[in-house]
Formats: structure tokens, sequence, C-alpha cells
């Protein structure tokens, strides 16, 4: 009986004394990435407007060259273009797997998790190797006889968008399927009853209910999309540079931090307030980028 | 009747035709990758005029792509000893802790999830070359770290918000101490939580390329950096031995992480 009290005086008088609880546990790691992950972040921010000179020059260069804002340019098309096939593709799919029988399902999401979690560069080399002239989808599209001449498909834009939608479609793919999920299927049998054809049910009643989760996925494809490096750089020309490009290139080859801070701010306003917007909408999702 | 499989009519063979199409499309890639690794053409013609196991060899007998894959099992394996032990005291105090700001200081851990890899990259870069870090082992777990970190909490964070505190309470009150308590009660409670984020720290860092780019030196590289520089040269079939290798371990861990859910849940 005795223990007992103790403990419970011990349990009571150690809160009191620990509190704010839980503050001890993460100091480790709110320093390490107070030291690793902001001071470097902001430091680089920092250079933009302090080099070479102090001033908002850097910023003034980038958004006034035609050069800088045709990859800006570049950059949103890409992304739109990836996010909108992703959808495209990525809804019917979503909506398959939402209602088909679980075992053949369950196969389907193994792909997907699968292809996710491949590494990155080795899927994009697949790809390099896939589209290149001499590559199986040209030598597939002269037998099948819809061209006489290979294509170019790689080191340009639709080297690019095929890359990155290859990546994006699970990202799309896996809320979708959550949202659809979600949704009763008696509001679906109700419309049918009402005298809805199938069409109706689709534009009216299947699309709406599911239009949050479209959004709130796309949104995070773009996002993702803004910031790729290695397939935009293995896949694409030199023609369509994007922004992750843009920097690396400042940074390695031109060796201007200055520069390379803005693009890197820019990147991480456009993003972070995509980001915010999501967040204002739908709450917190997980996300991933490379 | 849309979301009835069976009362689809003929739309039901166009859904399923678009899945199964996708799900090819998905997995084209990666099957492609393990025909070529073992496919006898230089020029990776497929499909190949024969086959044979030469890229392996010229991948195990290259003392630079044995180095590297070393050094990045090295360096996955330190990443994932830290980010598990520094998430679960994380965890604890962000789930458990009654501190200020809570909720922002969580948003804040997870933000290197949501930034985009090539800021990070650069920054790290720059802060490294000022420290005399670029190029080195610290450097580059450090780096991974920062990137496995979030993954790390997510993961133990939610194992530990879905366990009852009351039993690793009833275990003190059994006379066990508090930390006894933690090791012998919620820790095997959480396992599922601590595997998950192993196997994600691992993959994290194994599979990281951006920041090991920027971080890496002549002397020291990870596996993709090694891919990454020798597909700027050409596009040789060692690298789809490789890369089946990278994926080979990525399933593996997959099919790990699967059976361990099954195991741990029943």
């Amino acid at each position: 009986m005795s223990t007992y009290i103790d403990v419970a005086r011990e349990t009571a008088t150690t809160s009191k004394a620990a509190r704010p609880a839980g503050l001890g546990e993460i100091m480790p790691a709110l320093i390490f990435v107070g030291i690793f992950f902001i001071v470097p972040v902001v430091a680089l921010l920092l250079r933009s407007v302090l080099e070479p000179v102090v001033g908002f020059g850097n910023y003034a260069e980038l958004l006034g060259s035609a050069t800088y804002l045709k990859i800006f340019a570049n950059t949103f098309i890409v992304s739109g273009l990836v996010t909108a096939i992703s959808l495209l593709i990525g809804f019917p799919v979503a909506w398959t797997l939402a209602i088909m029988p679980t075992r053949l399902a369950s196969v389907i999401f193994a792909v997907l998790l699968l292809s996710m979690w491949t590494n990155l560069l080795a899927r994009t080399y697949a790809w390099m190797v896939l589209l290149q002239r001499t590559g199986l989808i040209n030598k597939m599209l002269i037998g099948m006889g819809l061209i006489d001449r290979p294509l170019p498909l790689v080191n340009n834009l639709t080297g690019v968008t095929i890359g990155m939608t290859y990546i994006m479609l699970p990202f799309i793919i896996l809320p979708l399927y959550g949202v659809i999920k979600k949704i009763d299927p008696a509001i679906l049998q109700a419309a049918a009853l009402c005298g809805a054809n199938r069409w109706q049910c689709l534009t009216r009643v299947l699309l709406p209910l599911a239009a949050r989760g479209m959004v709130a996925g796309a949104l995070m494809v773009f996002v993702m999309s803004l910031g790729y490096y290695v397939t935009p750089s293995l896949l694409g020309g030199t023609a369509n540079m994007m922004l992750a490009e843009l920097i690396a290139q400042f940074v390695q080859s031109l060796v201007n931090w200055g520069m390379g801070g803005a693009a890197a701010l820019v990147l991480l306003v456009v993003t972070l307030s995509l980001y915010a917007v999501q967040l204002r909408l739908f709450g917190v999702q997980n996300t991933g980028g490379r | 009747m849309l979301l009835n499989f069976d009362r689809l009519g003929w739309w039901k063979y166009a859904l399923v035709a678009v899945t199964v199409l996708t799900a090819a499309f998905l997995l084209l890639p990666i099957l492609f990758i393990a025909a070529l690794s073992f496919g006898s053409s230089q020029w990776l013609i497929f499909p190949p005029p024969g086959w044979t196991l030469q890229w392996y060899s010229q991948l195990f007998a290259d003392p630079q792509w044995l180095g590297s894959a070393w050094t990045s099992f090295r360096i996955a394996s330190i990443v994932t000893v830290l980010s598990v032990l520094l998430g679960l005291v994380t965890s604890f105090g962000l789930v458990r802790g009654t501190f200020l700001f809570r909720d922002a200081l969580k948003a804040l851990f997870l933000t290197p999830m949501i930034l985009p890899v090539v800021v990070l990259a650069v920054a790290l870069y720059a802060f490294f070359l000022r420290m005399g870090l670029g190029g080195t082992m610290i450097g580059f777990v450090i780096s991974h770290l920062v990137l496995a970190l979030p993954f790390s909490i997510l993961s133990i964070s939610n194992a530990l918000e879905g366990f009852d505190k009351s039993i690793e309470d009833a275990a003190v009150l059994c006379g066990a101490s508090p930390l006894e308590a933690k090791i012998r009660v919620t820790l095997p409670a959480i396992s599922h939580g601590l595997f998950s984020a192993a196997v994600f720290s691992f993959l994290t860092s194994w599979d990281e390329v951006v920041v090991a780019i920027f971080m890496a030196s002549p002397t020291l590289q990870t596996l993709p950096v090694k891919v990454w520089s020798t597909l700027r040269q050409d596009l040789t079939p060692v690298i789809a031995a490789a890369s089946s290798l990278l994926i080979l371990l990525t399933i593996t861990l997959m099919a790990l992480v699967a059976i361990a859910r099954k195991v741990l849940k029943s």
C-alpha cells in the first residue's frame, strides 16, 4: 500500500517539477534541426540579398531577364502538364481500385508501392534507354507502322513529361483512392433511382464528390513537380531547363551564391505558399518530394 | 451504380483496361532494367541477342562501384540507428509533452519532407563548405539524417499515439521504474512503428540522390552518386546491373515490412 502511495506522490511531483513536460525530450532533435536545417537554409536565402552587394539586385536580375523568366514559365508548364495528365489517368485508376475485387486491387497496390519506392535514378535511367532514338518505344511504334522515322522522345518536353508523370502517378492515385473509397454508394444509387443516367451520375455526382480530393492531389503533384531536379535534368533538354536545375547551375558551375539563393527563395516561396493553400483547404497530408 | 463493380456494364471493361495499362506502365521500367542487366548487348538493344552476367561481373570487379555501394550501406546504417534513436526520444516529447507550440514544433520537424530537396542540398552544400564537412562521412550522415528524421518521427509518433499510456503507468504502479516500464512495456508495444521508422530511414538514405550529388567528393561517393556520374558519360548496361541491385534491396526491405506488419499485429 505504501509503495502505491509513494509512486502516486512521485508521479505527481515529477510532473509538476518537469513542467512543461516533454521539452527535454525534443531538445536534441530541435538543436539538430536548428543547426543543420534552419541555419543553412536561412543562410542561403540571406546570401541572395548580401552577395555580391547588399540589396535586391539578384532578384531584379532574376525577374527582369527573359532567359530566367523562360525557365520559370517552363517550370510551370511542365508541372501543369504533369499534373493534368496524372489527374486524367489517376482518377479512373483510383476509381477502379476503390471498387475492384480486393484481391486484384491488392496486386495493383503492390505495383504502385513498388514503383514509388524504387530508386528514382534507376527509374529515370530506364526511361532514358526506353525513349532514346533506338529505344524500345520508338522501335515498337515503327514496328506497328505508326511512324516511319524515330521520334525525338528524350531531351525535350516530351521526355520530361513522360518521366515526371510516371513518377507522380502513385502520388495522385493513392489520395484519390482514399477519397473515392469514402463516398457512400447509396448516394449514387439514389441518383440512378431519380433517373440520372450513367453519364449524369459521373459528372453531377461522383466527380463533384471527389473534387476536393482531386484538387488536393493535383496541388500536391504540382508542388512536388516544381522542385524536381534529377528527372528533368536527365530527361529534359537544355532548351527546357527547370527551376531546380537553374539553382544547381548557379551554385555548381557559376559559383554565384547570390543568384542561387535568390532562385532558391523563389522556389521556396511558391512551394510553401501552395502548400499553405493546401493546408488551409484540406488539412494535413503526407507528402514527399525529391 | 457507379460504385458497384458488377453493375458498371461495359464501363467496367474500360476502367479495368485503363488500370491494368497504368499498372503495366508503372511496372515496365522496373522489369526493363532487370532484363537489360542480363542482356548481352552493349548498345542496350532490346530484346537482346543473348543473355549474360558480364555486367554484374564488371560491377563487382570495379573497386569504385563496390566502394560506393559499401559507402552507401555504411551511411544508411548509421543514419538508421541515429534516426530511430532520435525519432524515439523526440516522439515521446511530442506525443506526451505539454509545452507551448507543440503542434508548430511537430510541423517544423516534418518540414524537410515538403521542402524542395534541391534547396536543402544547396543550403547544406554551402554550410558544409564553410564547416569543412563537404565530402566527409559525417557530412553525408548529417544531411541524410535531416531527410530521414521526419519519416522516423512520423512513424514512431503515430505508433505512440495509438498506445494507451495507462498500461505503462500500470507497470510503474506494479513496481517497475519509469524507464523500465518504457523499455519493457511501451517499446515492444510500439515496435511496428520503430521497425517502419528504421526501414524508411534506411531507404531514404540508401536512395537519396540530390543531396548526395552535392555532398560527394571524388574519393567519397554513394552508389546513387556513382550511378549519376556514370549516367552522364554513357548508358552502359553496368548501370542497369547497379540499378537492379538498388531495386532488389528495396523489394527485400518492403517485403520485410509487409511480413513484420503481419507478425507484429497478430
